[in-house]
């Protein structure tokens, strides 16, 4: 089960493995960023092959590494190998008018939402685990960590947006 | 100026039309320049700028495939590299020269039409290869390493071409000291010249175009095939950043090789004595003769039938030099059968590449039958 790297001229460098069923897959970088992922299927003669963009492969990239890590505007989602359906998202919100003077402990975030602030940003001045009794001004930036539908609640829920 | 541009809007709007449909663009070029050129409506007629412009064109290709021929990467072939490459070359050529022979080409007319015959088109096969999403197969890399040998042999078919005109002795001494000359300032200049290739102003094209330049320049004072130089140069520097020099060259080969195959459509006469038939015969023999071919390379190399009509359909187009040698030697009368080759070959071609699984499983049921 070792990867053989060859060179196609004209085209780009095609990396095969067999895997230890008897399946090949390869992949092909080609000049200008364009990359091929082929399967060809034990005793099959006909491959299937799908075209990637740069980014598209380094997706599945991580993916296929075990920890997804997309950054998408200012979220994060990050996965564990070991925890398959355990999904972490990390998003960032500028604090509005309507929070303006509330407490984390006053607006209760973890217990309606599930969410937690974990980070502060403030005139360029960062709290690190801000206590219960923080209280928000208007254009704070909060970290905020949950699951994808925690967060979507506290959008909704808390921020009102 | 007005006929360039409009030479290149209507090769523009054909590779829309070509790509759309999954063909080659190049015939498409090659019939524009005839529709529109001195054998159709002779709307287009080739003036100076356009004819250097359509010269630059092939020059440029072949310093693009010069940057290829990596000397060291060739030395490590092994040994299938080539077989692949001596079944290929002796079918094909001699096919070829005989089909022309017996149609009626004089034994000069009829080398220049099989070497046409022989070479594939790198770009078509590369092309489908990736469009037909082959490259897992390991007989796509016989055949783009097929393509790679028959670059190297162009290079001896031209200056077999050239020696009709020139003594072969004066000639290959010139051509040896000319490649040692280029490979030598190269080595001398290696260092300067990657740094000048890190720069992100304009100097590193204005290096690679005087470069090629001046390799042309070199041909016509010392009256050796620009072609043979110019694919020397591109070899020798392969062995300094061939990536950097290949992108660089890229959007002057692009242009310019699409006014080169739309100049040889204008400048085409069917005024000889070729008849449709012999084109078509021609034409027939050659996708029949890389089918036999592919399939014995497909058999010494991979060790079976099927592997061997999956290159035999996958190199069947010719394209760009044959059209290339047919425009630097070949008579109206050769120009106008190697262009019905290449028509003819590169669209069934592109069919045989696209469907070669399913003619395999034909030809599976039928001989188990």
């Amino acid at each position: 089960m070792s990867i053989r790297s060859t060179e196609l001229p004209g085209i780009g460098t095609k990396y095969e493995l067999e895997t230890e069923k008897g399946d090949k897959v390869a992949i092909v970088f080609m000049d200008p960023g364009r990359i091929q992922l082929y399967i060809l299927e034990k005793e099959s003669e006909t491959p299937v092959a799908a075209e990637l963009n740069a980014w598209e492969a380094r997706r599945i990239g991580s993916i296929l590494t075990g920890a997804i890590i997309e950054a998408e505007r200012e979220a994060v989602e990050i996965a564990f190998s070991a925890l398959s359906d355990l999904r972490i998202s990390i998003h960032t919100y500028i604090i509005g008018k309507n929070l303006a003077g509330k407490s984390i402990g006053e607006l209760a975030i973890r217990k309606m939402t599930g969410v937690t602030i974990i980070a502060v940003s403030r005139k360029g001045k960062n709290v690190i685990n801000p206590p219960p009794s923080f209280s928000f001004e208007e254009g704070d930036v909060v970290v905020a960590i949950g699951e994808h539908d925690q967060l979507k609640t506290f959008e909704s829920e808390v921020l009102g947006v | 100026m007005e006929q360039i541009a409009l030479a290149l809007f209507t090769c523009l709007i054909l590779a829309v039309i070509s790509k759309s449909l999954s063909l080659p663009p190049i015939p498409f070029y090659i019939l524009a320049g005839i529709f529109l050129g001195n054998s159709g409506l002779k709307i287009i007629g080739a003036d100076e700028v356009f004819h250097f412009l359509s010269q630059l064109g092939l020059i440029f290709l072949l310093f693009y495939i010069g940057l290829e021929l990596k000397p060291e990467r060739i030395r490590s072939r092994g040994s299938a590299f080539l077989i692949a490459g001596f079944i290929d070359l002796n079918i094909n050529l001699l096919l070829g020269f005989f089909a022309a022979l017996a149609i009626g080409f004089s034994y000069y007319e009829a080398f220049v039409v099989a070497s046409a015959f022989y070479i594939s088109s790198s770009a078509m096969v590369i092309a489908s290869l990736i469009e037909n999403k082959k490259l897992i197969l390991p007989e796509s890399e016989t055949a783009v390493w097929l393509m790679i040998f028959e670059d190297i042999v162009l290079v001896f078919l031209i200056f077999i071409i050239s020696t009709e005109m020139q003594h072969p002795f004066v000639l290959i001494l010139k051509v040896i000291a000319v490649v040692c000359l280029l490979f030598a300032i190269v080595k001398i200049l290696k260092r300067a010249l990657l740094k000048l290739l890190q720069r992100d102003d304009e100097l590193p094209v204005i290096l690679t175009f005087s470069a090629v330049l001046f390799a042309v320049f070199i041909s016509k004072y010392l009256d050796i095939p620009e072609v043979l130089t110019v694919i020397a140069l591109g070899s020798a520097l392969s062995t300094t950043n061939p990536k950097a020099f290949e992108r660089i060259s890229r959007p002057f080969k692009d242009v310019f090789l699409v006014l080169f195959f739309f100049f040889f459509g204008i400048s085409i006469e069917f005024s000889g004595n070729l008849s449709l038939m012999q084109a078509l015969v021609i034409s027939f023999v050659a996708i029949i003769s890389k089918l036999f071919s592919g399939f014995l390379v497909g058999r010494a190399v991979h060790g079976s039938y099927s592997s061997g009509i999956e290159i035999g359909t996958n190199i069947i187009a010719r394209g760009e030099f044959s059209i290339a040698i047919a425009a630097i030697y070949g008579s109206g009368i050769v120009s106008a059968t190697v262009t019905a080759m290449v028509i003819l070959t590169s669209i069934v071609g592109s069919f045989m590449a696209k469907y070669s699984s399913k003619i395999k499983a034909g030809l599976a049921r039928h001989f188990k039958s």
